[in-house]
């Protein structure tokens, strides 16, 4: 079981990370954003589209052919990228509908609507075949026990190091304190001064960085395909739920521990040959958990519903 | 003469369209002037502070401040312009802290920020205690001067207040209202729509009785209350 320790941290960054950022826009905006998981493929698509050499075939229509910029300055551009993305979504999609008063059940369906429509919208542009970014090839080395590739450690690092500066910038910023403030009451916060629309905005830019670089990392860790981010969702709301909903530091925590349950559970002896199952036991956890403590892990009761 | 400060005609407003809540509400509030709403439930007193801070639409009337109509415009924008709102329920955000509560009312303001949490803390000396202190931890009396505090620091010309008494024991509600006159007294006109009645009046120059959405009486506070109307309507037996 142990051996799947290593695995386990780095889908666990993912995880937190994507929970964050996710937890982040549905606190500020009540938005149950099912078209996250695209937000996250986006960051990682534009990366390979960026880096990958303008020679290869495996990717895009023929017209498109990759740029072959150097890797971390195709990291910078992707998340910039995403935060326009977010913003567009934001200005073009979110807020008209917000001004017209649809309701959170009737933007939940449009997020769906939203998802499907990009994440074919890649399957067009980005072939189905499962492709990786140009980085050298590593060995797994032994750290403390646990089995890594020195890329992982970097990679472990570095998204700790996001989640910390998260958590800064919400704590110590004017601008986060007001995206907290807003999370609390948008009502209030404008009769404060302060203009929710413009934070709302500045949160899906923000949130959708975080989801590029989310999708990055996967990238760099798995591999880079049309669905990848579908494909993590899932865990992404159930790290949300678990750590409590509208929470930031908790979305971490509960990304962190489903990511890490998940991965520990394939080295069960009865999952042996069952790894696809491997989702099945972090979830049954996280739902023996909410029954148990509703608000989730540090979620306030309050916010339930 | 005092100038008016907020000047509503005719004011139509509601949650929905085709179901106004006011139908027609006329009102004015001059500087250094508390003025009083009263009325029973549902005669449209809260709905009044909300259409004026812009909170829910507008169908038909005008509102103006300092002599200027405000069309269409937003809430964090009455702000800047010198209306403060300190709403009857969720008045402050429960998971900041209490600095960051008042830091939240300068949002909008370039003023040297020290300055005003001093005279803040100086004014609530409760709250300069508690700074680090989530207020969500608050007692509600404790919660009612955080909203005024957080209200206040933007240097507001006028201050509408949503029954700042309701849910407080007795001592509170004391203290609430000697903050609400020295408040008054340091030059901002006060808007206050109260639940108590006879208090309201007590406190005030002039008083407004709502019902079903319109103008029933207005007069000075003291004469309200010794008006056989509105004793036998909404103030009972004095």
């Amino acid at each position: 079981m142990l051996e799947q320790l290593g695995n386990g941290l780095l889908l666990g960054v993912i995880i937190a990370l994507g929970s964050v950022a996710l937890s982040l826009l549905y606190g500020v905006t009540r938005i149950v954003n099912f078209a996250h998981g695209e937000i996250i493929a986006f960051g990682a698509i534009m990366a390979l589209f960026f880096s990958s050499s303008p020679d290869s075939s495996l990717l895009y229509l023929d017209r498109f052919s990759p740029l072959g910029i150097n890797f971390l300055t195709s990291v910078i551009l992707s998340i910039l990228l995403c935060g326009v993305f977010g913003g567009l979504l934001e200005l073009c999609l979110f807020k008209p509908l917000r001004k017209n008063n649809f309701g959170n059940i009737a933007v939940l369906v449009v997020t769906i609507g939203l998802s499907i429509f990009l994440r074919h919208i890649y399957l067009l542009f980005a072939s189905a075949k499962p492709t990786s970014y140009i980085l050298e090839l590593q060995r797994r080395e032994d750290y403390f026990g646990v089995q890594l590739t020195p890329r992982n450690v970097q990679v472990l690092i570095i998204g700790f190091a996001v989640m910390v500066l998260v958590g800064i910038f919400l704590t110590y910023t004017r601008t986060g304190k007001a995206m907290r403030a807003v999370r609390d009451s948008s009502d209030l916060a404008s009769i404060s001064g302060i203009n929710s629309d413009y934070i709302i905005l500045v949160t899906w830019i923000f949130s959708s960085m975080l989801a590029g670089f989310t999708g990055i990392i996967q990238g760099v860790i798995n591999n880079v395909r049309w669905n990848m981010g579908f494909l993590i969702l899932l865990l992404i709301f159930a790290g949300t739920v678990l750590g409590g909903i509208g929470t930031s530091f908790g979305a971490m925590f509960g990304g962190f521990i489903i990511g890490i349950l998940v991965q520990l559970s394939v080295g069960l002896e009865f999952m042996d040959g069952h790894t696809e199952a491997k989702n099945a036991i972090a979830l049954a956890l996280m739902i023996i958990i909410l029954l148990v403590r509703p608000q989730g892990i540090f979620g306030n009761k309050d916010r339930i519903s | 003469m005092n100038n008016p400060l907020i000047e509503v005609n005719g004011l139509a407003s509601g949650y929905v369209k085709g179901l106004n809540i006011l139908q027609g509400v006329d009102l004015v509030l001059k500087e250094n002037e508390v003025v009083s709403i009263i009325g029973p439930n549902g005669a449209g007193k809260s709905t009044l502070l909300k259409a004026i801070m812009g909170l829910i639409p507008i169908f038909g009337g005008k509102i103006y401040f300092k002599g200027n109509e405000l069309i269409e415009i937003k809430s964090h924008e009455l702000v800047q312009k010198g209306i403060a709102y300190v709403p009857q329920v969720s008045n402050v955000f429960q998971s900041l802290t209490i600095e960051e509560n008042l830091e939240m009312g300068l949002w909008s303001t370039k003023n040297e920020h020290s300055n005003l949490f001093k005279e803040i803390y100086s004014m609530f000396p409760i709250l300069k205690e508690k700074r680090k202190e989530r207020a969500g931890n608050l007692s509600g009396g404790q919660r009612q001067l955080l909203a005024l505090g957080r209200a206040l620091i933007s240097k507001p010309n006028v201050l509408l207040l949503d029954e700042p008494s309701a849910g407080l024991s007795p001592k509170a509600i004391n203290e609430v209202f000697q903050y609400i006159k020295s408040i008054n007294e340091s030059g901002v006109g006060i808007l206050l729509v109260e639940q108590n009645a006879k208090r309201a009046l007590s406190f005030c120059n002039r008083g407004y009785v709502l019902d079903q959405g319109r103008n029933a009486y207005t007069g000075l506070g003291k004469d309200l209350l010794k008006d056989k109307k509105v004793i036998d309507l909404y103030l009972g037996k004095l």
